[in-house]
């Protein structure tokens, strides 16, 4: 269980589709993030790239999703939405878990 | 030169016309006049008594400039429906209050005018805090960001459930019934208000039992978990002691009542929570008994004001839909009070004065009180992602146990979340939008059956007037 939409059934490309675009049309900027081992204490996952600074199209985040999942098979992968004006993060979920999960 | 003797209150205090300054605290009062009494008598009665004025001339007066103290009634309306009502506006200069110090404004604003003779029944409905005063205030100690940062909970509101049966656990039991809720997927749970330290349960054996059940729970869910542990006290000292045996034992939150408190205790507490990087979860008891009746008392969204100048993380706000009284334009205007960092007068969600708060940190509204499942689409398209929604019954009254009440609740709040994100309208569609969820969790299709005819349609009592726009 990991925290937003982990006791939801896995998404299909469509809903994670539909999930990253909410995301955008927020005007968030997206940031992709990933870590074998997750830790409820641990607030620093690694950076896949810088964020997706000027993003507009869902294609293009899930695109960087799978290459970091092809990357790191091993790892779970999380995408974030931060708000420039609140300074922090208002959207976090895991959009990727490894096919033997822990 | 001194002449004693009593004049009228609106020589002085009745300045129609008065324009106030930026730094002035604004109130505006709900008026009943007593038989006889003029509007513009009483709205300056209430203006002297609450700053400069006794009941006749004393010779002392003469020893300062009572001007630069005095408050000033400077406007006035008829209620709208009324005959008998009025609405008065009165300004009072920013010296009259001590700095950081909601006891302090309390004491003047709210103090002997309530019991005044002249006035049948008065309401303090509105104060205007001005950034110069809310300034001196530390304010509630983390602020809705940091929670959500600390928690790693985002873009989707918590969700909380008071333990029941409220009274008459063992600590042991206690703990027990903390685990299930939180292993199933919430993300707090709270004691209830009236679990303080009783002999069936001591605050020390509860606070050991109920934070084992949360680290277990953190380990079985991956998820940080926390429970709002009552650190109410009958004194300061133990209140603080209370306190600081949560830290030592790692909780991320305590609670505190904060009108049964007081607001020098909750104001000391708050600052205590700053300086230990505490959570603090604010409950109201007392509140109904100051602030339901329309005629007189204060209304909530004053005390809502104060509490986030005394600081908390969260505040019980009543939840539109529940059991609890709570017109739902009012509701969201103190909803908004508590979040946004500016809020523009609003007369129809009864906000009569513009506020900026000036960066003070936000307060997370909680909605408790009678919601169950069915609810959810509702809460969420109310009060967005930034609330705690506090399932109490509706997770332990669950036919399969608080653990499938949790998961139940946890699922729909998801589901809902998802489906808005994807452009749904949760109004139209929350029961569809259940029922899908439904097909794929067991325990919220028991949830769901259990609790569908379960309503709570009562007339408000708080009602907002009728403002014609």
């Amino acid at each position: 269980m990991l925290e937003t939409f982990s006791y939801l059934p896995e998404m299909s490309a469509a809903q994670l589709t539909e999930q990253v675009r909410s995301i955008l049309s927020r005007h968030l900027m997206v940031g992709i993030e990933y870590t074998a081992r997750p830790d409820p204490y641990g607030h620093y996952w690694t950076m896949w790239k810088l964020p997706l600074f000027g993003t507009a199209e869902p294609d293009a985040v899930l695109a960087e999703v799978e290459s970091c999942r092809q990357a790191h098979p091993e790892a779970y992968i999380k995408i974030n939405g931060y708000d420039r004006a609140r300074q922090g993060q208002v959207v976090s979920f895991v959009a990727v878990k490894p096919e033997r999960g822990t | 030169m001194f002449q004693a003797g009593v004049r009228e209150y609106r020589e002085i205090y009745w300045t129609p016309g008065f324009q106030p300054r930026e730094t002035d605290v604004l109130a505006a009062f709900r008026i009943v006049p007593q038989p006889g009494v003029s509007p513009e008598e009483a709205a300056a009665a209430v203006a002297a008594e609450s700053s400069t004025a006794t009941w006749t001339s004393v010779w002392t007066d003469w020893l300062t400039t009572l001007e630069r103290y005095q408050a000033h009634a400077y406007s006035l309306e008829v209620v709208p429906g009324r005959t008998d009502q009025y609405l008065a506006y009165v300004a009072y200069p920013l010296e009259l209050f001590e700095e950081g110090s909601v006891t302090s404004m309390m004491a003047s604003i709210t103090g002997n005018v309530f019991g005044f003779k002249a006035i049948r029944a008065l309401r303090l409905e509105d104060l205007r805090i001005p950034v110069a005063l809310v300034k001196t205030f530390q304010g509630p100690p983390t602020g809705i960001q940091v929670e959500r940062d600390r928690l790693n909970k985002y873009g989707r509101p918590l969700l909380g459930a008071t333990l029941k049966p409220k009274l008459g656990l063992s600590p042991r039991n206690y703990g027990r019934a903390c685990f299930e809720l939180l292993a199933g997927g919430l993300d707090f749970t709270k004691d209830d208000e009236n679990i303080t330290s009783q002999p069936f349960m001591r605050w020390g054996d509860r606070f050991q039992f109920v934070m084992e059940a949360v680290r277990k729970a953190e380990q079985e869910t991956g998820e940080r978990k926390g429970h709002y542990l009552n650190v109410t006290a009958p004194d300061c000292e133990q209140m603080l002691e209370r306190a600081e045996f949560a830290r030592q034992l790692g909780s991320p939150i305590i609670m505190h009542d904060y009108l049964v408190g007081g607001f020098s205790a909750h104001t000391t507490l708050a600052r205590w929570c700053r300086r230990n990087g505490m959570l603090l979860h604010v409950h109201r008891a007392l509140h109904a008994v100051v602030d339901r009746q329309k005629d007189h008392g204060i209304h909530f969204r004053v005390l809502a004001k104060w509490l986030r100048l005394a600081g908390g993380d969260h505040l019980h706000t009543g939840t539109v839909v529940g059991k609890l009284e709570g017109d739902r334009a009012s509701t969201l205007g103190v909803v908004d009070l508590l979040r946004e960092d500016f809020v523009a007068a609003d007369r129809s969600r009864g906000i009569y004065f513009d506020q900026d708060w000036a960066s003070l940190p936000a307060v997370l509204p909680a909605a408790s009180g009678g919601i169950h499942v069915w609810h959810m689409p509702a809460l969420v398209d109310i009060f967005g992602d930034d609330a705690v929604f506090q399932f109490g019954g509706g997770s332990a009254g669950h036919p399969q146990g608080s653990r499938a009440g949790a998961t139940a609740n946890r699922v729909a709040l998801e589901a809902c979340v998802q489906a808005r994100n994807e452009g749904r309208d949760l109004a139209a569609e929350g029961q569809q939008i259940l029922k899908q969820a439904a097909a794929h969790s067991p325990e919220l299709a028991a949830a769901l059956d259990t609790w569908r005819e379960i309503r709570f349609d009562f007339e408000t009592i708080d009602t907002l007037d009728v403002v014609e726009s």
